[in-house]
């Protein structure tokens, strides 16, 4: 019986591959049904604080906000913790503006930073603004992996795969980004320290976000339509063992800081453009494919993604433009060296997500709502751009 | 996993029988030290563990990245199968041998000096502020969790559980100490952070007195044997919110808080008297209690900053 279990679940995941692998989507959409019939959290939790208005908290953000020359009156700021004393990287469009900024940046930063946080609702309140930033800074440090290296059974394709499969049970589910970052996030932990079968892995996948939906999400839905996501190739036991599995193993260490923050967080200090923004949460999630980038702090991944972004968007720069610029970059994330080694593999992702068989996010970022930015055709010579530019 | 947590942690005495189960001392296996035990039993349904459960011991687990010197250590979770009703969480932390209560009763005859209060005080609250800082309460802040190690650090300990108790426990009738309870849970009002500097209060003036401050049996005794001490509150801060109704008690009038601890300076009343106020919007808060004058006036053993 094991030997048909793992046949039966090989079938269910190399059936994602091929090229009707969006069909069964509408299947599994129809087999959840309305939601209204999820189980929803009636937990009082704190998160539910976080969690109301998902919408008004990454959509209407974007339209500018006015700075007022008044900051010069901010109190001053010492750079405590040598986060930002060290100024900046990667000027491509020159330096002007910045010479005279220089003097102002620490107190002109940290005003900056605890508007956007506050703009982005990823705060109670505004005295904890700073705080909550150096500590988004500190403790992404614990989440990272050492190396990217998988089992040895695994591949990084096979990974690839599944990283694909969840995130289109992701969007079927409306789950926030958050969840899915976490959930990629679980995976690449527990994968190491799990030991699972190629036949359980679309089991361990599911229940990474199983568990990043208990801890993100007000709806979630039943164990019973998680199964029949599988074509019930695993029992509810089977997931709810694998749910206790993975929290021990994890020691139900769930905190994670997703790089989508600290990318909404430099864009909107940055006073990029929808667009910018829109290719750079595209480019960013193409990094969830993308074993290698396990080893990168979240803040690097966001700010090598928005960087591309703009490399390859090649807005016309206006002074205030660049001034925010290199005022959201002063904060000092790491070496140029890392940043473009991150570009590079960004930008080859990019190059290619279109003709692959993982295109899930390909194929979500070619929608109206998202400005079509998968499809921007400078994409296709991105790593060409970047060759040029380095 | 199951097996591996038995076999990783060897029973070695039971500690207390705890308002939440029972607690083990046991030997982890792998490093030789002593760990502390407590299961929770959660009842969880078809869709497995429930989410205030999941979320409550990821904060714990997160509170453990910043490693306060005055929290103790939650070492490892371990979630493991009873039934299909009950999943056992298993939270090992930190074995502290000796707690506050059994401090103060080995203390030899006069007590505690005031500056060795006065430090235990400023541990206390550090640990409280910080948990309060990540909105995590203690809510049975009582000697018995306080924990002093032989260096005489103050460690917190329990807190943060009866949340994740609180939702899902067995139906066991368990006696809970009241001695501890600020006004508002003892009316069954809603309560914050607030509640733990009550606490506090009560362990600060017990900390002089080497006995408790109020000995209650019952809630309404517990109220007011309070009344007794810090006066009948005033009708416009009588939370709207309860059933019990401020006529049941005598309209008492606060007494000076050095008729029951005589022993305190001048400074140290002032703080307790702000610590055991009746309305908890007005009550002092952790930091704002470790910025108060009690703390400052002369030099204190700062064993928290090493």
């Amino acid at each position: 019986s094991v030997q048909d279990g793992s046949s039966n679940n090989a079938k269910t995941l190399s059936s994602l591959q091929v090229d009707e692998r969006r069909a069964p989507l509408k299947s599994w959409a129809n087999a959840c049904g309305p939601k209204e019939c999820w189980q929803s959290v009636v937990d009082e939790s704190r998160m539910a604080l976080i969690k109301m208005e998902p919408e008004r908290r990454w959509v209407c953000i974007w339209s500018s906000a006015c700075v007022s020359p008044l900051m010069l009156s901010s109190p001053p700021f010492c750079g405590a913790d040598g986060c930002m004393e060290e100024s900046v990287f990667l000027y491509p469009h020159g330096l002007q503006g910045l010479h005279s900024l220089q003097a102002l940046v620490p107190s002109l930063l940290r005003r900056e930073v605890e508007m956007a946080l506050e703009k982005l609702d990823l705060i109670f309140d505004h005295t904890y603004a700073w705080e909550l930033f150096l500590d988004m800074m500190e403790s992404q440090k614990h989440h990272t992996l050492s190396n990217a290296d998988l089992p040895q059974h695994f591949t990084d394709a096979t990974r690839a795969i599944l990283v694909d499969w969840l995130i289109q049970v992701h969007e079927m589910m409306h789950f926030q980004d958050e969840t899915l970052y976490l959930a990629i996030h679980l995976l690449n932990r527990s994968l190491r320290q799990v030991k699972v079968t190629t036949a359980n892995l679309q089991l361990l996948g599911i229940v990474c976000l199983f568990i990043a939906a208990k801890k993100e999400e007000c709806l979630l839905p039943e164990v019973s339509e998680l199964c029949s996501l599988m074509d019930h190739t695993y029992t509810k036991h089977q997931l709810l063992r694998m749910e206790r599995k993975v929290l021990s193993v994890l020691k139900f260490d769930l905190s994670y800081c997703p790089p989508l923050h600290f990318l909404l967080l430099f864009a909107s200090i940055a006073r990029c453009s929808d667009k910018v923004v829109w290719m750079g949460r595209y480019l960013l999630e193409l990094s969830l494919f993308e074993g290698q980038c396990v080893v990168f702090l979240p803040s690097q991944l966001a700010g090598a993604a928005l960087c591309l972004a703009r490399q390859v968007l090649q807005e016309p720069p206006t002074p205030e433009g660049e001034a925010a610029w290199c005022l959201a970059f002063s904060i000092h994330i790491g070496s140029e060296m890392v940043l473009l080694s991150i570009m590079r593999i960004l930008a080859s992702a990019a190059a290619k997500a279109q003709t692959q068989d993982t295109c899930a996010t390909f194929i979500k970022f070619s929608s109206p709502e998202t400005m079509h930015v998968s499809r921007h055709p400078a994409l296709n010579i991105a790593t060409g751009v970047l060759d040029v530019w380095s | 996993m199951a097996h591996a947590t038995s076999i990783q942690y060897e029973p070695v005495a039971e500690i207390g029988g705890g308002a939440y189960g029972t607690v083990y001392k046991a030997r982890d296996t792998e490093s030789g030290q002593f760990v502390a035990l407590k299961s929770v039993r959660v009842q969880t349904d078809q869709n497995g563990l429930p989410v205030s459960t999941v979320r409550e011991v990821a904060l714990l687990r997160r509170l453990e990245q910043f490693d306060h010197p005055n929290v103790v250590r939650l070492m490892d979770v371990c979630a493991t199968k009873r039934s299909d009703q009950e999943t056992k969480v298993t939270l090992v932390f930190e074995h502290v041998d000796q707690d506050l209560k059994t401090y103060l009763e080995r203390a030899p005859a006069p007590g505690l000096s005031p500056e060795r209060i006065k430090d235990l005080m400023k541990q206390l609250l550090c640990g409280l502020a910080f948990l309060h800082t990540n909105r995590v309460m203690h809510r049975d802040l009582k000697p018995e969790n306080i924990l002093v190690t032989s260096q005489g650090q103050v460690k917190l300990a329990d807190f943060g559980l009866a949340r994740i108790y609180s939702c899902h426990m067995a139906l066991t009738p368990v006696v809970v100490t009241l001695w501890y309870r600020p006004p508002e849970v003892l009316l069954q009002s809603s309560y914050a952070t607030p509640v733990d500097i009550w606490s506090t209060g009560c362990i600060f003036a017990e900390m002089f007195r080497r006995k408790p401050l109020f000995c209650g049996d019952s809630e309404v005794d517990q109220l007011g044997k309070i009344f007794d001490v810090v006066g009948l509150p005033p009708e416009e801060e009588w939370p709207t919110d309860v059933t019990l109704s401020r006529k049941n008690f005598p309209p008492l009038l606060p007494r000076p808080i050095t008729d029951v601890v005589p022993e305190i300076n001048g400074q140290g009343a002032q703080l307790l008297q702000k610590m055991l106020t009746f309305d908890p919007l007005k009550r002092i808060s952790a930091l704002n209690a470790l910025e108060h004058p009690y703390f400052q006036d002369e030099e204190t053993l700062t064993q928290t900053k090493s």
